[in-house]
């Protein structure tokens, strides 16, 4: 059995698969997962996150590095490591029977007593709202039903981490919000958590770290605000003053704000600029903040609102994969990615 | 108290791949053919041709050996829906071996083709009577269904591991138990008249074996070829199952249409 840093679930290093001779679907991944944590694995479509957690739930041998979970090591913990974990993958996987049926079936094979199994299933319909679909079959299901299903029966058993592939792929907000709030309650219960989303609002909300893979390779580990902070990008500040703004006022301020890296907006073609608003674009928004407070105070102006738009993991997320897209132009798509591609102490480290 | 986990797999694909319909149809279907095609071709085919018994007498066995076809259907079709509907990565990402998983399947296989023989069995008492079965006979009977529907089961799951399209999976598992049953002494009998090409065929047919030996358990009048036969069908029920074990190996998960 493999040795694990306190606290720590799963770690791995330089974990990689390749599907043909010098073809990687994942490479160079160096994570941790600590007990209780929620871990986000976000990219774009064929970014190495469903093989990511093929490898890890040991249904794909990994072709190179260290994958350890459970301090079992996925090449040969099999069912000593599978039995005490969770796994929702992306598929729809279902059996031909009712909701209930299927889940107390499911539980039976994971060997949960019948009695436990029953008041469980039970729990599980309400939870995730299949009181309607409890004796229909899954061909008679919505999308929607199908996922929340397919959540619901993993829950059926005890676990340590749990694996979830997409989710919440077809769910309703209210449905979403649910899971979510769900999970998080779990993950405070001592659950572990992979998570892997398109739905990035959703990581935000629920995750505690984020790991952002870009054509197999991991290119950020951070928490949601850090990354948010980090690579926010261009942030919109809009400005209303008081009285008027003179037009040789708004150039001078276009001049010093463009000296600073940011864009003043112009309104579309055609209409005038408003008389005592602007708004502008900058990289590191707020900290133009206080200069721009002190520019309006020099030329006699009074400050009625300042706003700065709020960083999204989204626009963090489109920051990343754009500089990561730029470096990959040019290169062979084989090499490692050069150290400083990864947030400085993020290599992984679960501190 | 927790069963082993391929009794937990076996009591899974009987719950739920099952359904009163296909059970009903999978020996339904038999069960039809030995009242009506056996009352029927009893009035018209000569028993000088079935070897001295009535039509029905010669059939009954037949449709005792079909089974271990059934069986191998069963479980063939339940492994494909398997993949098809993502159980199989599922359990396999579940507490259970890939290994426990194939055993699963060939114990339903055995559990369906052996009730199957029972049911065949008790649909043909009220036309022949009880069949002259001795101790030695029922082992043979049970012996020669049980390793038929290995072969098949193996033949299938194999054929499924291999294959990502539904429609060429059942198109050839339709012609394969086509051409199993109707070149096969299952429904009639290979005679002095039967052309030299097509007795060839009827005796390369392992269900032609499995017919042949469980009609001479039925009379109890056992040749040394009924244990050749056994031995024949024991080597191809082990081929099946390593072809099966290969495609266990080689399995690639993942979606499949």
């Amino acid at each position: 059995m493999a040795m694990m840093p306190d606290g720590n679930v799963l770690e791995t290093k330089d974990l990689g698969y390749s599907f043909a001779p010098g073809r990687f679907a994942v490479r160079h991944l160096s994570l941790s997962l600590r007990r209780g944590e929620i871990l986000g694995l976000l990219g774009r479509n064929g970014a190495g996150k469903t093989t990511t957690v093929r490898m890890l739930t040991t249904l794909l041998p990994p072709t190179e590095g260290t994958a350890v979970v459970l301090g079992q090591d996925v090449r040969t913990g099999g069912r000593a490591l599978r039995s005490r974990i969770g796994v929702v993958l992306q598929a729809e996987s279902l059996d031909f029977v009712t909701v209930e049926r299927n889940l107390t079936l499911y539980a039976f094979m994971w060997g949960v007593p019948r009695e436990e199994a029953k008041t469980r299933a039970e729990e599980m319909i309400t939870l995730f709202e299949l009181e309607a679909a409890r004796h229909r079959k899954p061909w008679a299901l919505s999308g929607g039903e199908r996922r929340r299903f397919q959540v619901a029966r993993e829950l059926m058993h005890d676990m340590e981490i749990l694996f979830l592939d997409e989710p919440t792929v077809g769910l309703d907000a209210v449905a979403r919000r649910r899971i979510l709030r769900y999970l998080r309650e779990r993950a405070r219960g001592g659950l572990s958590i992979v998570f892997t989303t398109h739905i990035l609002h959703e990581a935000d909300l629920l995750c505690d770290r984020i790991a952002v893979l870009h054509l197999g390779r991991l290119i950020a580990l951070d928490t949601a605000d850090a990354l948010k902070q980090r690579h926010g990008g261009a942030r919109e500040v809009a400005m209303t003053l008081e009285s008027a703004l003179s037009p040789d006022l708004r150039l001078d301020l276009g001049q010093e704000l463009g000296k600073r890296g940011a864009t003043l907006l112009d309104p579309p073609d055609g209409f005038p600029p408003p008389v005592n608003q602007l708004a502008f674009r900058a990289e590191r928004a707020e900290e133009l903040l206080p200069w721009l407070t002190q520019w309006a105070q020099v030329h006699g102006l009074s400050v009625e609102r300042l706003s700065v738009e709020e960083a999204t993991l989204e626009g963090a997320f489109l920051g990343m994969i754009g500089d990561a897209e730029e470096n990959e132009e040019g290169k062979t798509g084989s090499e490692p990615p050069p150290a400083d591609h990864l947030p400085p102490g993020r290599n992984g480290d679960a501190s | 108290m927790k069963l082993p986990p391929v009794f937990r797999l076996v009591v899974r694909n009987f719950s739920s791949n099952l359904d009163a319909i296909t059970v009903l149809i999978r020996f339904g279907q038999p069960a039809i053919t030995i009242v009506v095609l056996g009352t029927m071709f009893t009035t018209i085919v000569s028993s000088n041709v079935t070897g001295g018994t009535s039509y029905t007498a010669f059939l009954v066995p037949g449709m005792v050996a079909f089974q271990m076809i059934t069986g191998g259907i069963v479980s063939g079709n339940l492994f494909w829906l398997d993949r098809r509907w993502a159980m199989t990565e599922q359990i396999f990402s579940g507490p259970f071996l890939r290994s426990e998983y194939l055993g699963g399947l060939v114990l339903t296989t055995l559990l369906f083709s052996l009730v199957g023989v029972g049911v065949m069995i008790l649909v043909g008492v009220p036309f022949i009577g009880l069949p002259a079965l001795s101790v030695a006979g029922v082992g043979m009977v049970l012996a020669t269904v049980a390793l038929g529907s290995v072969f098949f089961a193996g033949l299938l799951i194999a054929l499924g591991s291999q294959l990502r399209s539904a429609n060429a999976y059942f198109s050839i598992q339709s012609f394969l138990q086509l051409f199993v049953i109707f070149l096969s002494t299952v429904y009639y009998p290979v005679t002095a008249r039967t052309p030299k090409l097509l007795a060839a065929i009827f005796y390369a047919n392992p269900l032609t074996y499995a017919a042949n030996t469980i009609r001479d358990a039925f009379a109890n009048s056992f040749a040394g070829t009924d244990f050749e036969a056994l031995g024949v069908l024991a080597l191809l029920a082990s081929a099946a199952f390593g072809a099966a074990i290969w495609g266990f190996r080689t399995l690639e998960l993942g979606p499949i249409q």
